[in-house]
């Protein structure tokens, strides 16, 4: 990669992040849906 | 979708344990949260100076407080290496706040809404890869570093420039080029679009359309979104998200055409080549959307879903911020910054000349 890239400050993420990203979402949801979290604010 | 990543060598991943990977993934993802929630934190303080104090203060939305101060923290100095895995969890937590914002949209919406931006995206693919295509050759630029160009602005910006790079066998000169190109117009949107919404008083599913068709990078486009409301930014990622899912198509016309001129590698399986390109976490998205639907969550089970993906967005906000580097992008060269900015200018003026015919009596 040129050494002035502009994305010379990232690097490749070690998992997948669209299966990650779906497993965290779809356990957030049963835990809100179970009421093991009851509420979230913003 | 947005993923400037740059493969560390094979070597110094498989070698090293996962748990010393996740917790190099620690400095990054705290600065992520911690630059996040200081943009949301000088919003209420800005909204307590005025109120409470009457102090004269900014009224900025979080979001551009999270852009802002991550790339003044970006520009200002150069972040140690330890940073960088932590910083490339931007991706997941953007995918993680798309997968939830499913949950804002029953089912109708998504298949009419969708469906609209489908028709749209189609007009728009073949548009912006003719107009990518003439530009590159008026100002002569490799053909490749062309190609690139026209991927980038007609699906999905970083993502389909790095899927193509491969399939098209580019060189990485052209690939840095084509993403910094990308990336200075998704900074330039930033700060054009909600002027350019606001001055046309455009409604929130207009705008958000014309977001999604328009932004190239899904990062930029739901920041750009969501600075103009709430709405905004969930028909920004919809219409983004049905763009994206177009990007196997794209990437696989152009390997086959530079297979054909013997410049790239013949794709053997094309059923499985658009699988692997295909962004999966649009199933999550659609999966959450059906299971909202369908009455598995209560309304305000609905409502904490939606803040989740707001929190979750919040990392993803300060990762724009915080990996653009704005004297890096002016070095990379004045003439494909250039065809993209003419090539984006043509884009946005159709996109949005689109989005308000088609829009006309349909959605406000």
């Amino acid at each position: 990669m040129d050494s002035r890239s502009p994305v010379r400050q990232s690097a490749k993420l070690a998992f997948n992040a669209d299966a990650a990203a779906i497993v965290i979402a779809l356990a957030l949801a049963a835990l809100i849906r179970l009421n093991v979290i009851p509420h979230i604010g913003w | 979708m947005s993923t400037q990543t740059v493969p560390l060598p094979l070597e110094s991943t498989r070698q090293r344990p996962l748990w010393r990977q996740l917790l190099a993934l620690i400095p990054g993802t705290a600065l992520l949260f911690g630059v996040g929630f200081a943009g949301k934190g000088t919003e209420s303080l800005g909204h307590y100076l005025r109120t409470t104090r009457h102090i004269a203060f900014p009224q900025i939305e979080y979001v551009l407080w999270a852009i802002l101060l991550g790339l003044a923290i970006g520009n200002a100095v150069r972040l140690p290496a330890l940073f960088r895995p932590g910083l490339a969890t931007y991706e997941l937590w953007l995918k993680l706040g798309i997968v939830l914002v499913g949950a804002k949209f029953l089912l109708g919406d998504l298949l009419h809404l969708g469906g609209l931006s489908l028709i749209l995206v189609a007009i728009e693919l073949v548009l912006s890869l003719s107009v990518m295509m003439m530009l590159g050759r008026v100002f002569k630029l490799r053909p490749k570093l062309t190609s690139l160009l026209a991927i980038g602005s007609s699906i999905c910006g970083v993502t389909a420039i790095m899927a193509a790079q491969g399939a098209i066998d580019s060189e990485e000169q052209d690939t840095s080029t084509a993403i910094a190109a990308i990336l200075t117009l998704g900074a330039l949107a930033l700060f054009t679009f909600p002027a350019i919404g606001h001055a046309l008083h455009m409604g929130q599913q207009s705008y958000g359309l014309w977001t999604g068709l328009a932004v190239d990078n899904t990062a930029e486009a739901t920041v750009t979104g969501a600075l103009y409301g709430d709405e905004a930014g969930r028909i920004a990622i919809l219409a983004k998200t049905a763009r994206s899912s177009f990007i196997g198509f794209v990437v696989l016309g152009y390997a086959v055409y530079w297979a054909s001129r013997g410049q790239a590698q013949h794709v053997e399986h094309k059923a499985l080549f658009l699988w692997q390109k295909f962004p999966k976490f649009i199933l999550g998205f659609v999966a959450i959307s059906i299971l909202a639907t369908a009455g598995f969550f209560s309304a305000s089970q609905l409502n904490s879903l939606g803040n989740l993906s707001r929190w979750a967005f919040l990392p993803a906000f300060a990762g724009v911020g915080l990996r653009t580097n704005v004297r890096d992008l002016i070095h990379q060269g004045w003439r494909p910054i250039l065809v993209g900015v003419l090539g984006e200018i043509f884009l946005a003026l159709v996109t949005l000349a689109l989005v308000l015919f088609a829009t006309h009596g349909a959605v406000r």
